[in-house]
């Protein structure tokens, strides 16, 4: 197999850079009071295995421009992958020329420098080389290594439907007419299993597990990842139902953070002015257990979502959401903050093809004294929920209710598999009903949990 | 595999599209024959026994109203070219963001090592275009006859009927979004296919307030439809009226109550529950990896007498619907369940060949960025015989979902669950309170045995379904007639 990773270096920082302040420079000649220019560009790797054999190799390099103006108040976006000089003035004059259809607004901004803030000195470890120089035929062998592993776990795991292992590198530079430039450059690496475990009836029973890294030696052994998979599979054989009950239920890191994640828009600023957030009107108030702290950290060592600067350029910053329990703050970009009359968090998210948006960059609840053991020696009765299905929340009432698969709880230890119930309740009552925090907490992704257990849901059963 | 071609272009002028107005440049401008041949050649170049040229330019735009403001209009275009070879079950895919030569052959080269041999015959390839007669025909398609003006005045016309609607209403976002693609698709087997295709979108979201109730409602208009579609089959303001009328009756709708028991499934988006359910099981890549349990159901019954389910291509205006798929095969309506009985899948190119079996019009991609996966289009149950009131008259207590939101299932073990956004109470074969935060779930190994009724007024919904996989996006349509099943396990916090 040759190495198909191009040797071609990625576009230099510096270069991003001039073509932001170039198209910046474009949108003001074609009349754009103000302007702003994102520049992205990305490169990945991803192997599939299968069989022992490569399924799909797939190389992608994206290079693409987005570009926000504001005339007369009003804004226009634009964004292209074309990016000769001819196109860039073409997108100029029409981002101008959208603009005039939007309505004028006060609260449509730009940072300057000063109000960018500096980002911390703090070296970030965003991007190791490492991830680049590691050859594709390493890869190659780490997917095939995962399936490999899976299958050699338990004679019951008889497939993989997909093992996955992604390299990527990328830079962003961000330029306006305020004078503010920033640039900064990130890796990361990912592998991924889905193993599969035969059960009764012909029906098959799936393990997950993934896992996203920027440093390469902070990613687990292949084996480490396979063998969690094949165990979380094994283990779903012979699930069944139970009946209908309202019961303490312990949450998987996993799950807990799925939650979080789904959870994380009542704290936009957007949603509160708009008032479709659950917490509009609760800052300050207490909201959670004294024992929940939930942080949205943007300058996390090594993390996943971390940056030095958000979508529009401002420094970011370790956000606290919830503090032991309280409502402590919500989060903005430019827009919002001005509508709010307040700060910049340093919350706005984009890609080059989006306007900015409220989002965040690493969230996580801080974890607790107990160990997951002992959290679930706290239940007599009760559900060990590890998976879940997609679509449960409702983003403006914070009602959960999900199609879950775990454990049931009979005298602080685990029983037997269940699955086809549901996990229902509002995420005020879960919040307020936390009842322990694991020390559990891993650094999986960009949304991470320790375990927790809420006091009391409901769970739907067909028994 | 496209029935009654065997055409050289070169002798028949451009390839047909299906309207003359453009919104994106003609892309054999941007893309030459040759050039795709020498891609072609190069991709092969280690023996690799398929090679594929997929070229793209697509302009997407979007005018947003919030809180009475046009807040941003945007406009985006994304245009490249993806290669892909393939040599045995394997599958070598890299693209280029743009049309520069140099950029494309190194894709080429790239794509083309997935395979470790020598170059195959050298014979140039004679192009086919695939002759696919449209399934319907837009004259005057929206997004290109839509200009800006008569785009806002559409959605501040959505915007006063929401917040006309009901002084509880309290806030309202109404979206534009359009997308016009053009793409050309040519294969190393001589396949040369190309196509335009449009698709609008019509969104309002609507939040009711009273005192600490807080509900949003959404409903949508659209697919691959003319500028007249809004004025004569889905106007902004019935968009607008259902978005805001769902808000307004879940302010007064309670929790559901936990347990299982019989399910009424209003037609048209309730389709979402088959293609969750049962149709992604049915999709070629799972059957020949025999990941899904239908790969050895083939003749057996898998749902309940009565019940007939199709994934078609050719359902006219809906956004699932197209001429031809992302690899060139004209699109078509494939039986997947007649009468109950596991008839057919659903197969891309890849599969296809690697099964012996014929593309089904199934293969799609995201974009120029993705290489094709074997996905549905407009996947639907057909009509049965019986009236839609018949299927509550006898049902005791269950629930009657009238709008369900998003759905998922896991195709290896088939948990599925569905978002039912409004729901009623049946009581003694009577719709009584509105229900809300209802999630059904299930397996879907059995969950088409468990329909004990099917009514006759089919409804397709065209309008505004994506569908997810392996981190690909596609326009889908989904469909049915109201449906019943005799038990589902729906979830809630009533018990």
């Amino acid at each position: 197999m040759n190495d198909p990773q191009t040797s071609e270096p990625i576009a230099p920082p510096a270069a991003l850079e001039a073509l932001a302040a170039d198209a910046v420079e474009r949108a003001r000649r074609a009349g754009a009071d103000a302007a702003e220019a994102v520049v992205q560009s990305s490169r990945a790797f991803t192997v599939c295995a299968s069989n022992a054999q490569i399924e799909s190799l797939k190389q992608s390099a994206t290079r693409g421009l987005g570009l926000r103006v504001i005339v007369g108040g009003a804004q226009g976006f634009v964004s292209s992958t074309d990016l000769s000089p001819a196109a860039l003035d073409d997108l100029a004059r029409r981002a101008v020329a959208l603009a005039r259809f939007s309505t004028p607004d006060p609260a449509n901004a730009m940072p300057g420098p000063l109000e960018a803030g500096t980002p911390a000195a703090l070296d970030l470890a965003l991007y190791d080389s490492a991830v680049l120089a590691l050859p594709a035929d390493d890869k190659i062998a780490m997917a095939i290594e995962l399936e490999r592993v899976a299958l050699a776990f338990d004679p019951r795991i008889t497939r993989v439907d997909r093992t996955r292992v992604t390299s990527r590198d990328g830079t962003t530079a961000l330029a306006n007419s305020l004078g503010l430039t920033r640039v900064s450059s990130g890796t990361a690496i990912s592998a991924s299993i889905v193993a599969l475990a035969d059960d009764r009836d012909g029906k098959q029973q799936t393990g997950y597990y993934g896992i996203t890294r920027r440093w390469l030696r902070e990613l687990p052994a292949m084996e480490e990842i396979a063998r969690e998979a094949a165990r979380r599979a094994v283990e779903r054989i012979g699930a069944r139902t139970v009946p209908s009950a309202r019961v303490p239920v312990v949450m998987h890191p996993d799950v807990a953070a799925s939650w979080i994640s789904e959870m994380h828009d009542a704290w936009s600023g957007e949603s509160v002015i708009k008032k479709e957030s659950w917490l509009t009107d609760r800052l300050g108030q207490a909201i959670a257990s004294p024992l929940v702290t939930l942080v949205d950290d943007g300058r996390l060592p090594g993390g996943v979502g971390s940056g030095p600067w958000d979508g529009e350029g401002v420094a970011t910053r370790r956000n606290v959401l919830i503090d032991r329990g309280t409502c402590a703050m919500f989060l903005y970009d430019i827009y919002h903050a001005r509508r709010a009359g307040t700060r910049s968090t340093g919350s706005a998210v984009r890609g080059y093809s989006s306007v900015p948006g409220i989002g965040y960059h690493n969230l996580y609840i801080e974890p607790g004294a107990e160990s997951p053991d002992a959290i679930l020696k706290k239940v007599d009765r009760g559900f060990y929920m590890d998976d879940q299905g997609s679509f449960g929340f409702n983003s403006v009432t914070g009602d959960y209710s999900f199609q879950a698969a775990g454990f049931w709880i009979e005298g602080g230890a685990k029983t037997y598999p269940v699955d086809g119930i549901t996990v229902a309740s509002n995420s005020l009552d879960m919040l307020k009903n936390v009842a322990a925090v694991g020390n559990d907490l891993k650094w999986d992704g960009d949304v991470v949990s320790p375990t927790l257990l809420i006091g009391e849901m409901t769970v739907s059963g067909g028994g | 595999m496209e029935a009654g071609v065997a055409l050289d272009p070169a002798a028949h002028g451009e390839p047909m599209t299906t309207t003359a107005l453009r919104a994106t440049p003609d892309l054999a401008t941007l893309l030459s024959r040759e050039l795709v041949a020498e891609l072609l050649t190069l991709a092969r170049s280690k023996g690799a026994e398929l090679a594929e040229v997929y070229g793209e330019y697509t302009v997407h735009t979007s005018f947003s109203l919030e809180e009475d403001r046009l807040k941003t209009t945007a406009y985006s275009v994304a245009q490249g070219v993806g290669v892909r070879a393939i040599t045995g079950e394997q599958t070598g895919y890299a693209y280029a963001d743009g049309f520069a030569p140099d950029d494309l052959r190194e894709a080429a080269r790239v794509a083309g090592r997935i395979a470790s041999g020598a170059a195959g015959n050298g014979k140039p390839i004679a192009f086919r275009v695939v002759q696919a007669p449209p399934p319907f025909t837009l004259e005057r398609p929206a997004p290109i006859a839509l200009d800006e003006q008569a785009s806002v005045a559409l959605i501040q016309r959505a915007n006063h009927t929401a917040r006309a609607h009901d002084g509880r209403i309290h806030e309202v976002t109404v979206s534009l979004a359009d997308a016009s693609k053009s793409f050309i698709v040519a294969n190393s087997d001589g396949v040369w296919a190309d196509d335009r295709q449009y698709l609008s979108r019509l969104t309002v979201t609507a939040l009711a307030l009273d005192g600490d109730q807080r509900q949003q409602g959404f409903a949508a208009g659209g697919g691959s439809v003319d500028a007249g579609y809004f004025d004569a089959v889905r106007t902004p303001e019935a968009i607008a009226a259902d978005a805001a009328g769902s808000a307004i009756t879940l302010l007064g709708a309670r929790e559901p109550e936990a347990g299982a028991y019989p399910v009424v499934v209003s037609p048209g988006w309730g389709g979402v529950m088959v293609h969750e359910c049962f149709g992604h099981s049915m999709e070629g890549d799972t059957i020949r990896k025999h990941t899904s349990i239908r790969a050895s159901q083939l003749g057996q019954q898998v749902a309940a007498k009565g019940v007939t389910i199709v994934d078609s291509g050719i359902v006219p205006y809906s956004r699932g619907s197209f001429r031809v798929d992302d690899e060139g095969t004209q699109a078509r309506r494939t039986v997947l369940v007649d009468d109950g009985i596991l008839v057919g899948y659903m197969w891309d190119l890849l599969n296809a060949r690697l099964t012996g079996n014929e593309p089904s019009g199934n293969g799609r991609r995201n974009s120029f960025r993705d290489f094709p996966l074997c996905r549905m289009t407009n996947t639907y149950i057909e009509a049965g015989p019986l009236a839609p009131a018949a299927l509550i008259a006898d049902v005791t207590r269950g629930l009657y979902c009238k709008s369900l939101g998003g759905g998922s299932v896991n195709p290896a073990d088939g948990n599925f669950s569905f978002q039912v956004t409004e729901a009623w109470q049946i009581e003694n074969g009577a719709l009584t309170v509105p229900v809300r935060n209802a999630t059904l779930t299930g397996n879907g190994n059995d969950a088409m045995l468990k329909i004990d009724a099917v009514a006759g007024d089919l409804e397709i919904d065209g309008t505004t379904g994506s569908c997810g996989k392996d981190g690909q996006w596609k326009p889908v349509g989904v469909g049915q007639p109201t449906v019943r099943f005799r038990e589902i396990i729906v979830g809630g916090t009533a018990t």
